[in-house]
């Protein structure tokens, strides 16, 4: 088991409980809903994205499940304990990055996690030079941190999550600053956080393709509000839509044979063939070829169209945008299988 | 003092230790003017000693002490005060460690006993140098006695250390430390001495800080005991307690309810 190289406290953590669990999460500033009934749930062992635009109540979430601010409404449990109530004992196994890493620059790098390290507790000290070798910093580590660049400092700032040797990491917008290589550096690092040694990774991101690449499971959040949430391979597939292109010799022949089933809900000419939405699960793409064959159309292609979450994530956020449809005030709220 | 505890008071002497440009000027504002004084009354003695009486002895004594505990010592304890109480909020660090889980007022607490032992570090650095120039220069005078000496020195450490816990409660409070400095030196330096001496205030006059902590100098410093308020002991030592105990508790109270 991965996470056997974790000093777990059975007492402090209990194993069945999710990394992250909320219930009706509400941040309010006045008048403005920062964050809206959120319902999050985060399973253990797992990279979890939180994907949202700029502006869209990410890290007021986070700050509320790290005890960094209020919240206005709702339940929150961090590693199976309540917070604010068990705030203390919750976060004790939690690393967090929150917005940009901040350190006292005329300090050098161990020394700033020295200090974390004593508010941490004694077991900390002892994972100093671990958790710098871990980040690549080990021969930078007496430089003061005024002299590292961003993308060392996001490295620091992991370094300082290590001290905890955490269950849960919370990073936000952790590759802010990282060139190219650091990005895939940080992507590997964090995978081998979480399938080698067993950590949850919770990663906030308006970065598709860095959630997509990174993590298992992911929410997209919108105006404070979960619009979904899944694995990233659902998501993306958008729960219940199947696509087929099929590419055949006649390909009006082929329309109305699709026209005429029951399995397809729409089929239509597109440059790559003929792009069929099903109205039911994959399942149906075996016997669309069959019918077709029975038909005596040649099927010389039929291939499922493999959904990004960008494109997904474009879906929502046009959706979002458009004029309300007469609907009840509350937003479509997806819940797919986690 | 739990393990824990010494192991954030050591981390925040780190952070204290280390901030070079606070410290140089702590160290300037304490010991400087301990330097030039016996420096000047040395040159002006030597110069025409009828005139100048040596610069030691209990004169000089005096005189340093003044300059030490009620004058750059309270300045050079409201700097580090300021920096123990606004260090991590203006580094962006608070949030850092309010994230690890520790009691807030936990974090609050580490920084008092932190910033006293670089206050008092410099003071008693002070206190010795107004010693040396004390006995060094004396000449022919009289010099302190082993009593004067003590109750100077428990009076430097009661002189800069309440400034230095209520400078910390205050830039905990404030959390910026360009404000809480010149909040804190502009009453020390303009209002403290100003209401003081407005006489139609009475007994009023008592709740100033610097006015309490003068009367327990074991020198002369002014007129009368050395204040320029007169109050029962009783009263002095209530009016520092209470400084104390509104400041902790309203520095604390910030850290504990803050976003961080």
């Amino acid at each position: 088991m991965p996470a056997e190289a974790l000093h777990t406290s059975a007492a402090d953590v209990p194993d069945d409980a999710p990394a992250i669990e909320t219930t009706g999460l509400t941040k309010r500033f006045g008048e403005r809903t920062a964050v809206q009934g959120v319902d999050l749930l985060v399973p253990r062992g797992s990279a979890f994205g939180f994907l949202g635009p700029n502006g869209a109540g990410k890290t007021t979430t986070i700050r509320m499940l790290l005890g960094l601010t209020g919240a206005s409404a709702g339940e929150m449990r961090v590693l199976g304990h309540p917070v604010p109530a068990e705030r203390g004992i919750a976060l004790e196994r939690v690393g967090a990055v929150v917005e940009n890493p901040n350190f006292h620059p005329y300090l050098s790098g161990v020394e700033n996690l020295r200090i974390v390290a004593a508010v941490r507790g004694p077991e900390a000290a002892g994972r100093i030079a671990s958790a710098l070798a871990r980040v690549g910093l080990s021969e930078r580590a007496d430089d003061k941190v005024k002299n590292y660049s961003q993308g060392m400092r996001q490295r620091l700032g992991v370094a300082r999550c290590l001290l905890a040797d955490p269950l849960l990491l919370i990073l936000d917008e952790p590759t802010n600053g990282l060139d190219p290589g650091g990005i895939q550096e940080f992507r590997e690092m964090i995978r081998a956080m979480v399938e080698q040694e067993g950590r949850t990774v919770f990663l906030s991101s308006h970065l598709l393709d860095e959630v997509e690449k990174i993590c298992d499971v992911a929410a997209i959040v919108d105006r404070g509000r979960i619009i979904t949430q899944g694995p990233i391979a659902e998501l993306a597939e958008g729960g219940a839509r199947h696509e087929l292109i099929v590419g055949v010799d006649d390909a009006e022949q082929a329309l109305s044979v699709l026209h005429a089933s029951q399995l397809v809900r729409e089929a239509s000419r597109s440059d790559e063939g003929i792009r069929v939405i099903l109205s039911g699960d994959a399942s149906g793409a075996a016997e669309i070829n069959a019918a077709l064959v029975r038909a005596g159309v040649g099927v010389a292609r039929l291939e499922p169209v493999r959904h990004s979450l960008e494109q997904r994530f474009l879906e929502i956020t046009s959706r979002l945008d458009a004029p309300p449809p007469d609907a009840p005030a509350s937003e479509p709220h997806e819940q797919v299988r986690t | 003092m739990t393990a824990i505890a010494l192991r954030m008071t050591g981390a925040d002497l780190l952070k204290l230790r280390k901030k070079r440009g606070t410290l140089i000027w702590v160290l300037v504002l304490a010991l400087l003017p301990v330097v030039v004084l016996f420096a000047v009354k040395a040159i002006q003695h030597s110069s025409n000693p009828v005139k100048y009486e040596a610069a030691g002895g209990t004169g000089g004594f005096t005189d340093g002490l003044r300059l030490l505990c009620l004058f750059f010592g309270p300045l050079a304890a409201i700097l580090v005060g300021v920096e123990a109480g606004t260090g991590d909020a203006s580094a962006g660090v608070f949030r850092d460690l309010v994230v690890t889980g520790r009691s807030r007022l936990a974090l609050f607490a580490s920084r008092v006993p932190a910033a006293l032992g670089v206050c008092w570090a410099v003071m008693i650095s002070g206190y010795v140098l107004v010693l040396l120039g004390t006995f060094a220069f004396a000449s022919n005078l009289p010099t302190p006695d082993t009593a004067l000496v003590l109750n100077g020195f428990a009076f430097t450490l009661l002189s800069t250390g309440v400034v230095c816990v209520v400078a910390v409660g205050f830039a905990s409070l404030t959390t910026s430390k360009p404000a809480a400095i010149t909040a804190l030196i502009g009453w020390q330096l303009v209002a403290s001495p100003l209401i003081a001496n407005i006489s139609s205030l009475g007994s009023g006059r008592d709740a100033v800080l610097s006015q309490a902590i003068a009367h327990f100098s074991p020198v002369h410093v002014g007129g009368g005991r050395g204040e320029t308020v007169i109050m029962a002991q009783g009263t002095g030592l209530l009016v520092i307690v209470a400084w104390l105990a509104v400041f902790l508790a309203l520095g604390a109270w910030r850290t504990r309810t803050m976003d961080a």
